[in-house]
């Protein structure tokens, strides 16, 4: 008999139910022997109390044992006899035995594989064996755990404090992850990236101008950088920005001051859907619409170079992203400066734009390029419509209309594709991804602070 | 303060004239550039949503073939067909094998030809004899006799019916018109159906319920985690070093570009603790660390918006601290989280950097069946698609992404339906 | 010290009126904040708009150079004229009725601008200097005017916020000036300030008066008596009394005027 994981879920679940209830009605019945003010708790404290030892220990376990138990089946399976007439090659391997296994699993009918027929039952017996050991200590963790919680219950007993030890806990641990995140980020990027340098210096790779990293070769020479740190800024901070400042300040500007307050409640949601529309969507409207047509354009033109697949394509459709981005922003930074001074210039004659251009826009201006710094920093972040509308040749050029490569699109080439994990190409992908990494860090601190200083100015 | 002689504390030019015609000149050149600024802003406002228009557009103007398919009728008469199969072998019990071994795809090609001469088999989809099969297998007595299926197309016929085909597929759906066999219909393989090489046959449901399990992975650990993160910092972190960290983190967390979750995702989650790529699982997980920041941003945001009174009255008849936050401060505060939640979702469900260095861009026929089954996502899909060559494929991709785009716009709509219908000004 | 020695002075039908009020009455959306107020300004006195917070006095004010344009939903009725032109008529400019009737706001206000550049921003857009040179001219005769000169001088460079409460107010007096207005409407100046400042500003307003026509609302009776030869009493968006500032607070005709002048309300 195998329980599945949900059942399994579900009666341990139930089961900390009961253990609820029971704490419960022993607390009550210690509040009808010997009477209520003799109870330190209420009640339902006790029942938390014990369903807590009963269901945590087993859920621990089983969390544990979810992530170790494939593996134990996977071994199981290779210690059969049939396992010796399984081909060498890793691929074809793990083909056969992903296949058998999905048959036990019942997701799968019969296998295109006929290797594979001959693993299905010794997974299925492994599966078995091991689900049924993990559910079998699973409810023993559960009895036991719930044994000691109900006994420790008197009528003095503090329950409630207890309960709320475990809650303030699990507040604390929620608060934690992110810390954990951070340092993940920070370590990983560490030291894969360490490896990368061990192989490849890092100023070859800071200041080299030759980005061609391939397989098995640590040749510093193939490993520069800069086309690449040259693309992501072409893109992200040039092209990018040259449409999204002016439109998103602009939008901004107009609806903040001149729009009817109507138009306002309708155009600034229509201009966020602009953000809230996927990266992926946009490199696809990028590489199917916008290159082909600038291409065609800059041939007429006779610009020479001209790609498919270029930089301006790109950093065009990254602007229009960024422009609610930049337009929020800066309606924050022209909020925030003073009615009265507003006022001030408009009681002295002064028109509208007079008003904002030399007034407003100045003061406004250390929160609007605050927001910039913001905007540059997602847009050399960006990732999915570089991939799909710039290209991946690494070019040193001030060529808008050629093809250029960026940070984030050689993260994805080095990792996606066959690859293996210790080559100096993988490891390469982990050291612009520090990079990477560090800059964003860098420009939204720098914003943020030049924004919070905006701000508490006008307080 | 009036240490100057008087005389010169009152010397004045001539008053302004208002009304001289330099004065009035002048006025009109500020008024015209009034104007101008105006319309540039008016222009910006109009570019950016014509910008917006033009994508919808052009998605819609792509995408609106992928939801029809066509299908063509083909005659199949069992008697003469090379088929080998009849009811009462597929009713006893090697029935199941007898059907897997049968060759149903020169069974169509045969027939394809029979009906409307040599090359015709090429006008059927790849995957037109698994809807044969199917057929046979619930009614075997058809095999009896002539029956007439109702065959999606292949893609380069499908593409000219829909008015955008080569030379010799617009002749072929030329020919079939004027027979009368050929018909469009909603393609409901298209919601149903896993991904395919044959663009006839690809559907997005496979990447759906990726998403989907993703998505439920991710919700399962952000909104815990970050509801009680946001509960912590506001109304229990001590003032010190730890919880300035925690906040720093967190902000920065929220601001760290995608691709670099997907690093950690790769180093950690795959290579570290050795979870399987691909998965809905480890794609949730990687999500969710992308997602907790914005939920706790939200989360202390409507925290911070109840006001100390109703914490006082609390304390005041004898609550304890955890019984006045989970009595009182998170039920008035959770719209507030429930619109970062959705929004911080919706953001999730339309990534796709991270998921591709985990693996997600395998090509996934069959829908995962858990969480740990390889997967691929909604997003992903369009990004597969958009690489392929043939032109089949461009609708299909649109397609996608009209599905993905209502379904983030329902999402967006619904965060904003709660903030209004929620949202308590104190 | 008034120049009109009549004995009672009517609101209106003054020979000497630089701005004339007429039945104004002003709106925001729905609510009248204004009802039906006739006055006129004088052209070399002080007037002086008194009540209590809330009755309209600051409403008013702002109708007299129409900064009240710049709330969407505020609308003005009756007819407000400055030297015999109707101000919110279709040809009237709005942007050259308020360099001729300048504002002081109730907080000093100056930009986040050098001083030099906060005096120098009104004649700048309205092209009143022709050069660098005539600039100066303007710029250091307006702030000797507002009586900062001696004490900015040096630094005119600096940032006008860099300055003291009472100077950033005779800094935004000054700018006021620099476009040499013909009225200067002055909303509870002295308010935000200490009573040295305030000094300072109250022998400023006795400077400039008979140069241009001064309106000040405010709060404090005891300044209104010393600044102003006139004085007008507003009580829930009416006008109540208009009359010399020395009748005023001596021999008020209403009630409700001795009422708020001996302090029993406001």
């Amino acid at each position: 008999m195998t329980i599945s994981g949900p059942a399994l879920l579900f009666l341990v679940l139930g089961l900390g139910l009961v253990g609820w209830l029971t704490g419960r009605a022993r607390a009550r019945a210690f509040a009808t022997s010997q009477g209520r003010q003799a109870l330190h708790s209420l009640p339902s404290y006790h029942g938390w109390y014990v369903a807590l030892w009963a269901i945590v220990p087993p859920l621990v376990f089983l969390a544990v044992w979810t992530a170790l138990s494939p593996g134990l089946v996977t071994e199981a399976v290779l210690s059969t006899p049939a396992a010796q007439g399984l081909p060498a090659d890793g691929f074809s391997r793990s083909a056969i035995l992903g296949e058998a296994r999905s048959i036990a699993l019942g997701q799968l009918d019969a296998g295109f594989n006929p290797q594979a027929q001959a693993f299905v039952a010794p997974y299925r017996e492994a599966m078995a064996h091991y689900s049924m050991l993990g559910a079998v200590a699973a409810l023993l963790l559960l009895f036991a755990g719930w044994a000691f919680g109900y006994t420790r219950l008197k009528a003095n007993f503090r329950a409630r404090t207890r309960v709320e030890r475990v809650v303030m806990a699990l507040l604390l641990i929620a608060s934690l992850i992110a810390i954990l995140t951070t340092i993940g980020i920070v370590l990983s990027l560490v030291f894969e990236s360490a490896r990368f340098f061990g192989m490849v210096s890092p100023i070859a790779f800071l200041t080299g101008t030759n980005w061609n990293p391939s397989s098995g070769n640590v040749d510093p020479d193939l490993f520069g950088a800069i086309p690449l740190f040259w693309g992501t800024i072409l893109i992200g901070a040039i092209i990018a920005m040259l449409v999204a400042i002016p439109l998103g300040l602009m939008s901004a500007i107009y609806l903040t001051q001149y729009a009817h307050s109507n138009v306002r409640a309708w155009m600034k949601p229509i201009l966020e859907i602009l953000a809230g529309v996927p990266t992926v969507v946009y490199g696809y409207f990028a590489a199917l619409t916008v290159a082909p047509a600038l291409r065609d354009f800059a041939v007429m033109i006779g610009i020479p170079q001209a790609s498919s697949e270029s930089a301006m394509a790109a950093g065009i459709v990254m602007g229009v992203m960024i422009i609610p981005f930049v337009s929020s922003m800066a309606d924050d930074s022209i909020n925030a400066v003073p009615q009265s001074m507003r006022d001030g210039s408009l009681a002295m004659g002064s028109t509208k734009s007079e008003t904002i251009k030399q007034v407003i826009l100045p003061a406004a201006l250390p929160g609007v390029v605050g927001g910039v710094l913001l905007a540059v920093s997602r847009a050399i972040g960006e990732t999915m419509i570089v991939v799909m509308a710039a290209g991946l040749s690494a070019n040193m050029t001030a060529n808008p209309f050629a093809s250029v490569t960026t940070v984030t699109a050689q993260i994805v080439k080095l990792l996606t594709g066959d690859q293996e994990f210790d080559s100096a190409k993988t490891l390469a992908a982990f050291a612009l991804g520090l990079v990477l990494f560090i800059v964003t860090l860098l420009l939204n601190i720098v914003a943020l602070r030049v924004v919070k200083k905006y701000r508490e100015a006008y307080e | 303060m009036n240490n100057e002689p008087a005389s010169d504390r009152f010397v004045d030019p001539t008053p302004t004239d208002w009304n001289s015609a330099e004065m009035q000149a002048r006025i009109r050149k500020r008024y015209a550039s009034e104007r101008r600024f105006k319309f540039l802003g008016l222009t910006a406002v109009v570019a950016s949503a014509a910008f917006l228009a033009f994508l919808l557009l052009v998605m819609l103007g792509n995408g609106i073939g992928g939801f029809s398919q066509t299908r063509i009728a083909l005659p199949i008469d069992f008697e003469t067909a090379p088929i080998g199969l009849d009811p009462d072998l597929i009713r006893s019990g090697s029935g199941e094998a007898a059907l897997a071994g049968a060759d149903f795809r020169g069974l169509v090609d045969y027939a394809a030809t029979e009906a409307y001469g040599p090359g015709a088999d090429a006008w059927f989809s790849g995957g037109a004899w698994e809807i044969v099969r199917a057929r046979i297998a619930a009614d075997p007595d058809i095999l009896l006799g002539k029956a007439t299926f109702d065959l999606p197309a292949a893609s380069d016929i499908d593409v000219a019916n829909k008015g955008d085909g080569g030379a010799v597929s617009e002749r072929a759906v030329a020919d079939l018109e004027r027979r009368g066999v050929i018909s469009k219909s909603f393609n409901s393989a298209f919601l149903t159906g896993g991904d395919a090489t044959d663009p006839a046959l690809a559907g997005i449901w496979g990447a759906l319920k990726g998403s989907l399990l993703t998505m439920a992975v991710t919700l399962a650990l952000a909104f815990p985690i970050g509801v009680l993160a946001s509960l912590y910092l506001e109304e229990y972190a001590p003032q010190n070093r730890w919880t300035d960290i925690i906040e720093v983190s967190i902000n920065n967390l929220a601001a760290v570009p995608s691709i670099i979750f997907g690093l950690l995702a790769l180093a950690v989650f795959i290579n570290f603790f050795g979870m399987p790529t691909s998965s809905p699982l480890v794609g949730g997980l990687t999500l969710a660390l992308m997602t907790m920041p914005v939920i706790v941003i939200a989360g202390r945001n409507a925290i911070k918006s109840v006001p100390p009174s109703i914490r006082d009255a609390a304390l005041g008849v004898g609550a304890s601290r955890v019984q006045v936050v989970f009595h009182h401060v998170l039920p008035l505060a959770l719209p507030g989280i429930l619109t970062g939640t959705i929004i911080g979702m919706a953001r999730a469900l339309g990534e796709t950097a991270p998921l591709l260095l985990i693996g997600m861009r395998a090509f996934i026929a069959d829908p995962p069946a858990g969480l740990s089954d390889a997967a691929t996502v909604l997003p992903m899909q369009i990004f597969l698609w958009s690489d392929e060559v043939d032109k089949g494929f461009v609708e299909k991709t649109s397609a996608a992404i009209i599905v993905l785009l209502v379904v983030l716009l329902t999402m967006n709509a619904l965060a904003v339906y709660f903030r209004n219908r929620f949202e308590k000004r104190w | 010290m008034s120049t009109d020695t009549s004995d009672a002075v009517s609101a209106t039908g003054s020979p000497n009126a630089k701005m004339t009020a007429r039945d104004v009455s002003v709106f925001y959306g729905d609510k009248q904040a204004i009802n039906s107020v006739s006055i006129d300004v004088d052209r070399d006195n002080v007037t002086a708009f008194i009540g209590p917070s809330g009755c309209g006095k600051s409403t008013f004010l702002r109708t007299l150079n129409r900064m009240n344009d710049t709330i969407p939903s505020a609308r003005v009725e009756g007819e407000i004229k400055l030297d015999g032109e109707d101000i919110y008529a279709s040809a009237m400019d709005v942007v050259q009725l308020r360099a001729r009737v300048g504002m002081v706001f109730q907080k000093p206000n100056p930009f986040p601008k050098s001083i030099y550049d906060n005096v120098a921003y009104g004649p700048k857009i309205h092209g009143l200097a022709d050069n660098k040179g005539e600039m100066d001219t303007i710029v250091e005769r307006s702030l000797k005017r507002a009586g900062l000169w001696e004490e900015v001088k040096d630094r005119l460079t600096d940032s006008g916020t860099a300055l003291s409460g009472g100077q950033q107010q005779r800094l935004c007096i000054a700018r006021a000036i620099a476009v040499d207005p013909e009225v200067i409407l002055m909303d509870e100046p002295c308010s935000a300030l200490d009573p040295i400042a305030t000094a300072k500003i109250e022998e400023l307003i006795h400077e400039l008066r008979g140069r241009y026509a001064i309106v000040i609302v405010t709060h404090n009776m005891q300044q209104a008596a010393r600044v102003s030869q006139r004085t007008a009493f507003f009580h829930l968006g009416t006008l109540v009394e208009y009359g010399l500032t020395t009748d005023i607070f001596t021999n008020p005709r209403e009630t409700r005027t001795k009422d708020y002048i001996t302090g029993r309300y406001g």
